[in-house]
């Protein structure tokens, strides 16, 4: 298998309530490669299994046909806690609706990540203040998400995706909540860091503008690959 | 990595700071009722036991039981009882006491308090044998008549000006030379008392025969329940009733200890319904918790963490509320027990001395977190199984 293969969907279906009435078929054989550095934007219609791929890229959830590896290991073979600690560190995740822990403040909230990787908590204090320094949200470091707009609330989520510097981010409609200037912000954001840090980028979108920046265009229909281009 | 938990729990108590107190009460209670009651008994354990040693262990004691009086054929304790507790003959000294209310005169001031009459030459070694000194002057000894040992709030309380040592005294008209002041002894019965020689006891309450108890002390290493039968055997004989007691120290004791037993399971019963209740209200709180947070779970499992991770977090989150919980209620608890210490004391019963123990403080509080942990356990457990994915579909 070659060695630079980050994602590797081999043939793979998620089906809920399998044999049951209510049965949902969200991807019917979906086979895809992704190679370290790339920038991949997957558009398709509601309902076409967009985050259901997303979600098994992302480890959160398991195949219920056909295999899925992460750098090359097949995540049905790792337990549910190395599982994991594999998606903290490889995967960092950005959501349409940030995802922040309102309890915490937002350098709290970048240092997360670390926290679950075990390091300690001066490791954790620096690198999030350098995040943050990166996303510009310095002087908010100890704002709590309530107390953030759209925009910077996503800054920090993307600040938090890269706490363990991981290979691979994946997001999921970042900028559906945003406005159309903030959302360049994050997509700008985005494309720095792959072009300058080399990060693999998995970004799902309904933006057909943003699609078209992404180096890579994944459509889906009915759970299925339509186009790869 | 505990200590990280620990910071996130602080975090997330301090966000949901009103139901976190509301939660806190039912744990506060039981806590401080437990407190308050261990305090309290243990307390009254040293007191009861400072009592039975006044008493003295080798110590039997007879007083008259049933009706008595004018108009009634039972009579009292008599010169002759105590003549036939002479006679086993085991005993180092048999002496007869008179106790009764009096008036005292003091300058002016007048008193009811009671007043004991006691053989002048048994009385020295009776209170020697149970361990009471007095604070200044002497015992009366044998032959001695008109003199009086007074008890230690007699010197200092009863009167607005204290009588001393060679204060004279009028007891029912008759009047004594203070000789001696016994130290305190912490009940206010005893505090209280006046003693006079026998002989003078019977002048000034105009009782040439009768007796209100006898005490008759063992000698040392006796067969004491063995010597209780064969005082009882003698005096039913002798008096052909059964209008008497017969008491050792040691059922004495045993009778109080039974009651505060019963006492002490009535109210930790009590503790812990409220304890129970109070880790009900934490389960709730928490199972709440988890639901409102179902989405914080799923984040937390998207960005990393493991199961355990997540029990860490909510369990640490309730032993925290616990821990709350148990500082208000162990202060409250030996704010209690002090109350409880205090009221004692104004009421006269000093021996109840209530005080700080390190180790039972500790134990509340360590009390309070298991409980809280405990009930933390299964909404925590239910928070690590959430699946991410679903989590993270939660509205
Ligand atoms: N946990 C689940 N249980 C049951 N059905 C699910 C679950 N997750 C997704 N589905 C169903 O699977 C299908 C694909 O859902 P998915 O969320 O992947 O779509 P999507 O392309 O991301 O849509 P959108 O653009 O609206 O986000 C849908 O029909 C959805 O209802
Ligand atoms: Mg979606």
């Amino acid at each position: 298998m070659p060695n630079n293969l980050i994602i590797h969907l081999d043939d793979v279906y998620k089906i809920y309530f399998e044999g049951q009435e209510s049965e949902v078929r969200a991807l019917q054989g979906i086979t895809l490669k992704v190679k370290k550095g790339e920038f991949i934007a997957i558009i398709g219609k509601s309902g076409s299994g967009k985050s259901t791929a997303m979600n098994l890229i992302g480890c959160l959830d398991i195949p219920s046909r056909g295999k899925a590896y992460l750098d090359n290991q097949n995540i049905a073979n790792l337990s549910e806690s190395s599982l994991a600690h594999l998606r903290g560190k490889k995967i960092g995740f950005i959501f349409q609706r940030f995802n922040l822990i309102p309890s915490l403040t937002a350098k709290e909230n970048v240092g997360l990540p670390m926290l679950f990787q075990k390091l300690s908590r001066t490791t954790r204090l620096n690198k999030a203040s350098k995040l943050l320094n990166l996303v510009g949200l310095q002087e908010r470091a100890d704002h709590f998400p309530a107390q953030l707009s759209g925009g910077e609330s996503q800054r920090v989520a993307i600040a938090r995706s890269l706490a363990n510097d991981p290979e691979l981010i994946l997001a999921d409609e970042p900028t559906g909540n945003l406005d159309t200037k903030t959302g360049e912000q994050i997509m700008d954001l985005l494309t720095a860091l792959n072009k300058k840090e080399g990060k693999t980028i998995i970004m799902i979108t309904h933006d057909t503008a943003q699609a078209q920046a992404a180096e890579r265009l994944i459509k889906l229909r009915d759970g299925q690959i339509l186009t790869d281009e | 990595m505990i200590h990280d938990y620990f910071n996130f729990a602080i975090l997330s108590v301090r966000h949901r700071a009103l139901r976190s107190w509301l939660t806190i009460i039912g744990i506060v209670i039981g806590v401080a009722a437990i407190m308050a009651l261990i305090m309290v008994s243990v307390g009254l354990k040293t007191a009861i036991k400072e009592q039975f040693d006044l008493f003295g262990s080798e110590r039997i004691l007879i007083s008259a039981q049933g009706f008595q009086g004018p108009g009634t054929l039972a009579a009292g304790l008599t010169k002759k009882d105590v003549e036939t507790v002479k006679s086993i003959g085991s005993f180092k000294y048999v002496a007869p006491a008179l106790f009764r209310q009096a008036e005292v005169r003091f300058k002016n001031e007048v008193k009811f308090t009671s007043v004991s009459g006691f053989p002048a030459k048994d009385f020295e070694e009776a209170f020697g044998d149970i361990g009471v000194d007095l604070t200044e002057g002497r015992m009366f000894r044998k032959g001695e008549k008109g003199v009086a040992v007074i008890g230690f709030r007699v010197a200092t309380e009863m009167f607005d000006e204290d009588p001393r040592i060679k204060s004279r005294i009028k007891i029912n008209g008759e009047s004594f030379k203070v000789i001696g002041i016994f130290e305190e002894i912490g009940n206010s019965q005893d505090d209280n008392a006046i003693n006079v020689p026998m002989e003078d006891a019977r002048v000034i309450f105009k009782e040439p025969n009768a007796v209100d108890g006898i005490m008759a002390q063992a000698k040392p290493g006796a067969d004491i329940p063995f010597l209780q039968k064969r005082v009882e055997r003698a005096l039913e004989r002798a008096r052909d009733d059964e209008n008497f007691q017969v008491l050792t120290a040691a059922q004495i004791l045993d009778q109080i200890n039974t009651t505060l037993a019963v006492v002490q399971v009535v109210l930790i019963g009590i503790a812990a319904i409220s304890l129970l209740v109070g880790g009900i209200g934490i389960m709730n709180s928490m199972y709440t918790s988890v639901v409102e947070r179902t989405r914080d779970i799923g984040i937390m499992k998207a960005i990393g963490a493991t199961k355990n991770d997540i029990i860490g977090i909510f369990l640490m989150e309730s032993g925290l509320v616990g821990l709350f919980g148990g500082i208000i209620g162990v202060a409250l608890g030996t704010g209690l027990a002090f109350l409880v210490g205090f009221i004692a004391d104004q009421a006269g019963f000093s021996l109840l001395k209530i005080t700080i123990n390190w180790g039972l403080i500790l134990f509340g509080l360590g009390f309070a977190v298991v409980i809280g942990m405990i009930s933390g356990t299964l909404p925590a457990v239910r928070a690590s199984r959430l699946k991410p994915v679903d989590a993270l579909r939660y509205e």
